[in-house]
């Protein structure tokens, strides 16, 4: 399985897990590259904190095996891992101080007193702490401990970085700036990092690649980009972004909506005609007020968003997203296509390995 | 709002303490007056005060046998619980299986038991024809000593009353530390040990303390445990305090004796006190 160019930083091979006599990760297989950032994304339920609670050793799997840099840790305890966790609630030991903290683990690696110091600092100088060696965590900001967990975890120079939710206890702009803090530096000293997040933005704008999970299994591995445009199952689709779902009939004059409307559509990942369920970006219905070709629909309602504006509308009966420029001047009805669609059998994607093809 | 409460306190406590103290020190007048009609051995001024009841008290061998004792028997009842119930403490923390939810609920069954039916089980358990000395009989060993009426079976009966409490408080300690400090420390390479000893020992401290003190003056002020169990001389304070009372009708003595164990409890009481200030001292640099 692993590449020969790229050796796996980490292998979960056939992994599965019971807790409490349901289900909670089955049959899991995953690579990751050296220095990679990879995402498990998911609802709640879906087994990426169990899994990632089965690489740092916290759970045993049931089967299966997990590896390091080709050597099988599945059966050692947490402290004998190469591996370093940073928990949801940053979990810094309140009774010692951010020094005592970050230094902990070099402690009792009875590493030289002189030593400790420099890399603690070093590590501090890192995560942007110096300042704050002396005090304790309850003095510290949320951003700041989140720091200093981060700055726990790297000081052991580990081989696997664990993140589980650790931006979840964040307001929404921290949120952005640890994120791209975290990101900085993990591709500064690059090490293979494993983030849980059930926030797909979050895990968009991180991952190198993207495990979307469901149920106890990967629904899909890609990168960020092939993901979003390319998802490989409904589930996918409808949890990584937002997306427009229908049932209906692809025919040699567009995409016929079960509701009756015939939209034209630029592009498809198939053009084998047939019953289908398309997905349609909200950014990829394309509106015209004077257009002709499109399927008619009229504007239900119009919502301000910033950047662009979020219209929703009635296309023979079916409700419809869509994502135009915010400058859009305001009219009842209009004409829609759809500039790019993916297309479902029983939540499979169809696709076709030709360039993507027009229906009119 | 306060002021209620503080009268209740000054009546029912303030006042009987303040007319013991001078009872001690040689003021029979007022509330001591009918007390001092009756008492033997009395050491009485009218002016002043004195210290001949307290030169007696601590002048008296068998007295002073019975503070080491109690001294003895506290010490090793608040060390003997507080290892017990961090033990105990522990294991419920860190195991969750069948075993350790029967012990749980084991743990804490004394303190449904009257005092004074555990007394006499003790005993019996201890006693010269008890089941220990018959089990070691059978087993051979024919020496074996006998614990009944000593103080070790007082120390016995001490630990058996006061480990509920302390497996409460320090499981209640331990279960407030969050599973995710003690995970943090084994990622970061702690054995279970030195989890143990670098994060939920400095976060259990004021359990530990209030498990110590509430012990210790537990049993300064015990009667109940020492007087069925232990034997007759050197016994411990409350028993030898019941006895000068009563049977010697001696109140004066049995009030300097209360008074001693009362500077005992103090002792014990600032402990608490001083862990309390400075663990809020810490809470307001922690939290």
């Amino acid at each position: 399985m692993t590449d020969a160019q790229t050796p796996a930083g980490l292998l979960i091979d056939r992994v599965s897990k019971d807790l409490g006599g349901r289900t909670i990760v089955s049959d899991m297989q995953l690579e990751v590259h050296a220095g990679e950032l990879t995402c498990l994304l998911g609802p709640s339920g879906c087994g990426k904190t169990t899994t990632l609670r089965m690489i740092g050793g916290f759970l045993q799997p049931d089967a299966g095996a997990i590896l390091i840099d080709g050597s099988d840790i599945s059966r050692l305890p947490p402290e004998k891992r190469p591996t370093a966790m940073v928990f949801q609630n940053y979990a810094l030991w309140p009774h010692m101080t951010v020094f005592k903290n970050v230094s902990f683990g070099l402690r009792l690696r009875k590493l030289p007193k002189a030593e400790i110091r420099e890399r603690v600092e070093n590590v501090l100088e890192l995560v942007g702490l110096t300042h704050h060696i002396h005090s304790y965590p309850a003095r510290i900001s949320g951003g700041e401990q989140q720091r200093v967990a981060l700055a726990r975890a790297l000081v052991l120079e580990p081989k696997v970085l664990l993140l589980d939710e650790p931006l979840s206890n964040l307001d929404a702009k921290l949120r952005v700036r640890v994120r791209e803090d975290i990101r900085e530096i993990q591709q500064r000293i690059g090490i293979t990092t494993i983030f849980v997040t059930h926030d797909q933005d979050e895990a968009l704008s991180l991952s190198d690649r993207i495990a979307v999970m469901s149920g106890g299994r990967v629904e899909q591995y890609a990168d960020p980009r092939t993901l979003y445009r390319h998802p490989a199952t409904h589930f996918v689709a409808s949890f990584v972004g937002a997306m427009n779902f229908y049932t209906g009939t692809l025919g040699g004059d567009g995409f016929r909506l079960a509701g009756g409307a015939q939209v034209p559509v630029d592009s498809l990942s198939s053009r084998t005609p047939g019953e289908y369920e398309i997905g349609v970006r909200p950014e990829d219905v394309t509106v015209s007020s004077n257009g002709d070709g499109g399927a008619e629909a009229s504007v239900v309602r119009e919502i301000q968003r910033g950047h662009y504006k979020e219209l929703v509308l009635d296309v023979g009966g079916d409700e419809m997203r869509a994502f135009v420029a915010p400058d859009l001047p305001a009219v009842d009805r209009l004409r829609v296509r759809f500039s790019r669609g993916v297309l479902y059998r029983d939540g499979v994607l169809q696709e076709q390995s030709e360039s993507p093809v027009a229906v009119r | 709002m306060v002021l209620p409460p503080v009268a209740v306190v000054a009546v029912f406590i303030g006042f009987p303490v303040g007319a013991a103290i001078a009872y001690t020190l040689g003021r029979a007048g007022g509330p001591n007056s009918t007390v001092a009609l009756l008492a033997q051995r009395q050491h009485i001024v009218h002016h002043g005060v004195t210290t001949a009841a307290y030169r007696e008290v601590l002048g008296n061998p068998h007295v002073r046998a019975d503070l080491w004792a109690t001294v003895w028997v506290t010490l090793v009842t608040i060390v003997v619980v507080v290892l017990l119930s961090w033990a105990i403490g522990l294991y419920l923390r860190l195991s969750d299986t069948r075993i350790s939810r029967i012990v749980s609920a084991l743990s804490v069954i004394p303190l449904f038991i009257p005092v004074v039916i555990a007394s006499y089980a003790i005993l019996t358990f201890y006693a010269s024809q008890g089941f220990i000395k018959t089990l070691a009989y059978h087993l051979g060993w024919h020496s074996f000593p006998t614990l009944g009426y000593t103080l070790t079976a007082v120390a016995i009966g001490e630990i058996w009353v006061n480990v509920p409490f302390g497996v409460l408080m320090m499981s209640s300690g331990l279960n407030s530390v969050p599973n995710a400090l003690i995970e943090a420390a084994r990622d970061s390479g702690a054995s279970l040990p030195r989890t143990v000893r670098s994060v939920l020992l400095p976060m259990n401290v004021i359990p530990t303390v209030i498990v110590a003190t509430f012990t210790g003056i537990y049993v300064l002020g015990s009667f109940t445990v020492p007087y069925l169990t232990g034997p007759s001389a050197p016994n411990l304070m409350g028993v030898s305090m019941a006895n000068f009372f009563s049977a010697f009708n001696q109140p004066q003595q049995a009030e300097v004796m209360a008074m001693i164990v009362f500077v005992l409890a103090v002792g014990i009481g600032t402990i608490y006190v001083w862990a309390n200030v400075r663990a809020s001292k810490r809470a307001s640099i922690t939290s």
